[in-house]
């Protein structure tokens, strides 16, 4: 087993393990916006065990974590979201599923500065609601009604990845102390600490805007998620990035 | 001469370009036949009917239109570029290049088709003209960084290193202000010239710039993996030590850090207690990690294997972890380890004996170690079908709802060929979780493996999206799911239903065109978002796409099909069918009823589509989306493949397939093998010789390049006089040696 990032020939593999394990299927192309939007967020898990059969072979994919950023955010704050994860039924129960998403979730962090993580999961996938919510920790926002193609609802489900945010601070502030140098300390104190008040704010609002702000924000956000509902079908069949971009502004004008 | 306009069909002509714009095809063309009525040869106005024409899906009528414009007005940088408009969309990239050259002639401010026509360079890997138009496109536009990173990636892609990194220079010099720490479009462009200067080969270099311009970049993973392997390269053995240990802290599931952490540690050849201790080291720090426990079993040996093995494999029992075996066949290579294993799993059954039904989970315990010598016994290194069938029979026994080892009881069937109980073995597997896709997915694969074919797709269907015009096929042929469409083609093959064979062969050829294409709107969309890395990944990846195992299944099967329609031409009985193994008249029927039934099918689908389509509310726009989308979808004149199959020249057919084999696989050994058996037909003899030394040089004993040694010769025996001297001359210089050597 190897868990390392995704690259762009891992794709046609990807898409077959989506194919294999999941009923939300995307073409390449919406896999390919992913890796060429967010490379530092999609993961891949790898069996390396196999002998390879012919002197092409590309490394066999058993398990991967597809990852964003809402490039819309409707509460404005920078936020990672979940598109697609699966683990192939043979390889389950070694936690590559979680392996997966930690090291998406500290690139959304480190990359992209999100505050928090967001997904969507059927309410009856037993397995999966345990990995994010008792494994992860993930908080229940909604349900989602008729989320699904099928007619089965979702589970919203969010991360606050402010312990991350700490956590990445403090290799960074480690690090420079390690480096050393006076003047350039001070000078990335003076950054870390703006980096600070944004945190700090953070957690103040964090819960502030959680609780007073949900309901407010949790109903144009449900219509935008019944887009993306849409957007998710669309996209993954629309037929290009262009399209793509021009329905995210359309979607935010209307 | 081109006519001029009035001032009020000036204006109109503008209405005809927003219309177009706006995608109102109809309103569109009104005003372009009003303005046309007073001015029929305004070269500009009929352009612009042709490209309204062209988006509403009649080609052919909009360049002949095109065309009559052209001649009209040889000089309006309108026509020209409507022409290389009409030639891109119709994905004829090369002639789409002429004409936005033509237009850009006349027009050489335009940043329209400056643009475009960047945009089709890189595309055709034409990095020479490319270089020029962002060169081009920089001058216009010099205070925009994506220009200038869009010029540095013209020269990295022509192979001019150097001067990439130049480019990338120059713009930061003439950046004043320090870029924002947020800011990852600089960010990236930091790292993308550390990878320019690192791929130039000097290591020094690329790891001071990479401490010093690249300290407070965004992607921190990179810098580090970087800086590590920098480290290493250049000596610096301890640094690299931590830099490797930090990655190791980060992902612990990474094999490579682990063994380039061990590369830099100098540990003495053979020393396995020393080795091991840096994995356990990992391994008591993360308890949940996998790879620091796994990986010393890779090179203990004698008894530290055994003692490792048994560990790790008492631990994964009690867990009850499915994919033991899968992470461990590797080992299978030497001989003491495959022998050793079972011996092991054995082992703990007789320990656990005593407390085996204590736990209510079958996956774990006594369960999984019989899973994993059912495995063991199923695999081909160690291979033993009857005990695999005892254990999967023991594992059964303890808990027949387990669709693991109804999985497990399928696979063992299919190796003892027998596809029937395979078949069925898998779908009671399946009935067991009908929640999980996977498992759904592998009855199908049985069942198609079964010549199942209809059967199959059902099974799909539970899956696919329902409300998909088309039914489960139309849903999977969207999906790009070229696992099923290679498998059903096969089954349809081996059914002796070559139209529906080739019909999915066709289809998967056509993905990988799409697949191809697909990079077309990211040339300019990754130089917007600016991650440029995993753009140049992408065009790499893109250059070598066919050579995937993917493709040259289906092509290997399509050209070996077109081979066998050359050598038996269709039979009398009118089906698409070849006479070839499968003669007797049971066959023949089947084969005809397969054919009326898919008929049938196809008939019924397309009758539902229009239903669904004439249901569908017009006032929802995702209804009239789709509507939309049918519209111009052309639609599959031949969906069971009675056209394809009824091909007067197969070997041509499969020169489409053959040509990428060979470019793109060449060390494939099945490759040149179909491909000598191709050009020996076409009486290629050069080519067909070409075919037969790469398999020469891939595996000279293989029997049947020994066969086509001597099918070569017996085919230029009694001709070689009559060829012409220069290639009797080759076949004197390069077969008779090579047969001599054989």
């Amino acid at each position: 087993m190897d868990i390392r990032l995704l690259r762009p020939s891992d794709i046609p593999l990807i898409q077959h393990a989506n194919l294999e394990n999941l009923p939300e299927n995307y073409f390449l192309k919406y896999y390919l916006y992913h890796a060429l939007s967010w490379p530092q967020l999609s993961y891949v898990a790898v069996d390396v065990s196999r002998p390879p059969k012919t002197p092409y072979d590309y490394p066999k994919i058993v398990g991967y974590v597809l990852a964003k950023m809402d490039e819309e955010p409707t509460d404005g704050v920078q936020h990672g979201h979940i598109t697609s994860l699966s683990v192939m039924r043979t390889h389950r129960k070694l936690g590559i599923a979680e392996k997966l998403m930690r090291q998406s979730q500290l690139a959304m962090v480190e990359t992209f500065g999100a505050h928090y993580v967001s997904l969507h999961v059927r309410v009856s996938n037993a397995a999966a609601i345990h990995l994010y919510r008792d494994t992860l920790k993930f908080q229940t926002e909604k349900t989602e009604l008729k989320y699904y193609a099928d007619g089965e609802d979702a589970f919203c489900m969010k991360l606050d990845l402010q312990p991350i945010r700490e956590q990445v601070r403090e290799a960074i502030a480690a690090e420079k102390a390690a480096a050393g140098g006076e003047a350039s300390s001070s000078d990335e104190d003076a950054s870390s600490d703006e980096k600070d008040k944004t945190g700090g704010e953070d957690v103040d609002e964090g819960e502030a805007v959680g609780d007073v702000g949900r309901d407010p924000a949790a109903k144009p956000k449900k219509k935008k998620t019944g887009k993306e509902a849409e957007v998710k079908v669309k996209v993954g069949r629309a037929l290009g990035v262009g399209e793509l971009v021009e329905r995210v502004a359309t979607k935010q004008s209307s | 001469m081109p006519q001029t306009l009035s001032t009020r069909e000036a204006n109109l002509f503008r209405t005809v370009i927003r219309h177009y714009e706006d995608k109102q095809y109809k309103r569109g063309l009104k005003a372009a036949e009003q303005i046309l009525k007073k001015n029929p040869k305004h070269g500009d106005t009929m352009s612009m009917k042709a490209l309204i024409m062209n988006a509403q899906g009649k080609t052919e009528e909009a360049f002949a239109l095109a065309k009559d414009a052209l001649t009209i007005d040889m000089k309006s940088h309108i026509c020209w570029h409507v022409y290389g408009i009409l030639y891109r969309t119709n994905k004829n990239f090369d002639e789409a290049i002429k004409a936005y050259k033509f237009a850009l002639k006349l027009e050489p401010e335009s940043v329209q088709i400056q643009r475009d026509l960047a945009v089709l360079q890189v595309q055709m890997r034409d990095y020479q003209g490319y270089v020029q138009s962002r060169f081009a496109m920089l001058k216009a536009r010099p205070q925009v960084r994506q220009n200038w990173t869009a010029l540095a990636i013209a020269y990295h892609l022509d192979g001019n290193l150097s001067q990439a990194e130049n480019i990338l220079t120059t713009y930061e010099k003439s950046v004043t202000s320090a870029p924002s720490k947020t800011d990852y479009e600089n960010s990236e462009a930091v790292l993308y010239k550390n990878s320019i200067i690192a791929e130039v080969g000097d290591i020094e270099r690329a790891l001071t710039h990479l401490e010093s311009d690249a300290k407070n970049s965004l992607d921190r993973l990179a810098v580090m993996e970087l800086r590590a392997r920098y480290l290493a390269e250049l000596g610096r053995k301890e640094e690299a030590a931590k830099a490797y240990r930090a990655l190791v802290e980060r992902n612990s599931e990474r094999p490579e850090y682990y063994k380039r952490l061990v590369d830099v540690l100098d540990i003495p050849e053979g020393d396995e207690a020393v080795l091991k201790a840096v994995y356990d080291e990992y391994a008591a720090k993360n308890p949940r990690c996998d790879a620091a426990k796994r990986l010393p079993l890779d090179f203990l040996t004698g008894d530290n294997f055994r003692a490792a093995a048994k560990a790790y494999l008492n631990l994964m029992f009690d867990k009850g972890v499915p994919s033991t075996f899968a992470n461990l066949k590797h080992l299978y290579s030497d001989q003491y380890k495959r022998d050793i294993m079972p011996i092991l799993a054995e082992e703990y059954l007789e320990e656990r004996k005593s407390n085996q039904v204590a736990n209510g989970d079958s996956s774990k315990g006594a369960g999984a170690a019989l899973y994993f010598l059912a495995q063991h016994y199923n695999y081909h290194m160690s291979r033993d079908l009857a005990k695999a069938s005892s254990y999967v029979d023991k594992a059964v026994e303890l808990d027949p709802k387990n669709t693991d080892f109804h999985m497990t009881r399928a696979r063992i069937y299919k190796h003892q060929d027998d596809t029937q109980k395979a078949s069925e073995a898998m779908d009671h597997a399946r009935s067991l979780d009908t929640r999980d896709r996977y498992i759904n997915s592998k009855a199908a694969k049985y069942q198609l493996r079964n010549n199942e074919n209809e059967k199959a797709l059902a099974t799909m269907g539970l899956f696919t999206r329902a409300e998909t015009v088309g039914g489960p096929l139309a849903d999977l042929i969207d999906m790009q799911c070229i696992w099923f469409l290679t498998e059903d083609g096969e089954a349809w093959q081996r059914r002796g239903n070559v139209g529906m064979a080739l019909k999915r062969l066709h289809t998967i050829f056509n993905i990988f065109d799409i697949w191809q294409e697909d990079q077309f709107d990211f040339h300019s969309f990754s130089l917007r978002k600016g991650q440029v890395r995993a753009y140049i990944d992408l065009i790499r990846w893109e250059d070598q796409l066919r050579d995937h195992p993917f493709y040259f299944r289906a092509a290997l099967d399509a050209v070996k099909l077109y081979i066998e329609m050359y050598d038996k031409p269709q039979g009398a009985n009118g089906v698409n069918g070849i006479d070839g193994k499968t003669t007797n008249g049971e066959d023949a029927a089947e084969k005809k009823k397969a054919a009326k039934k898919a008929k049938k099918e196809a008939q019924k689908a397309e009758r539902e589509a229009a239903e669904k389509a004439a249901k569908q509310d017009p006032n929802k726009p995702s209804a009239q989306k789709t509507k939309d989308v049918e519209d111009t979808k052309k639609k599959d004149d031949d969906p069971t493949g009675l056209r394809l199959a009824g091909t007067t020249d197969p070997l041509a057919d499969a020169m489409k397939f053959l040509g990428h084999m060979l470019q793109f696989s060449p060390k494939n050994i099945e490759g040149q093998i179909a491909g000598f058996e191709v050009f020996i037909r076409k009486k290629k003899y050069l080519q067909a010789l070409r075919c037969l030394k790469a398999a020469m040089t891939l595996d000279k004993d293989h029997p049947t390049v020994q066969e086509q040694i001597t099918k070569l010769q017996k085919a230029l025996d009694p001709i070689l006089d009559t060829l012409p001297p220069k290639v009797q001359e080759v076949i004197s210089l390069e077969f008779t040696p090579a047969v001599a050597k054989a």
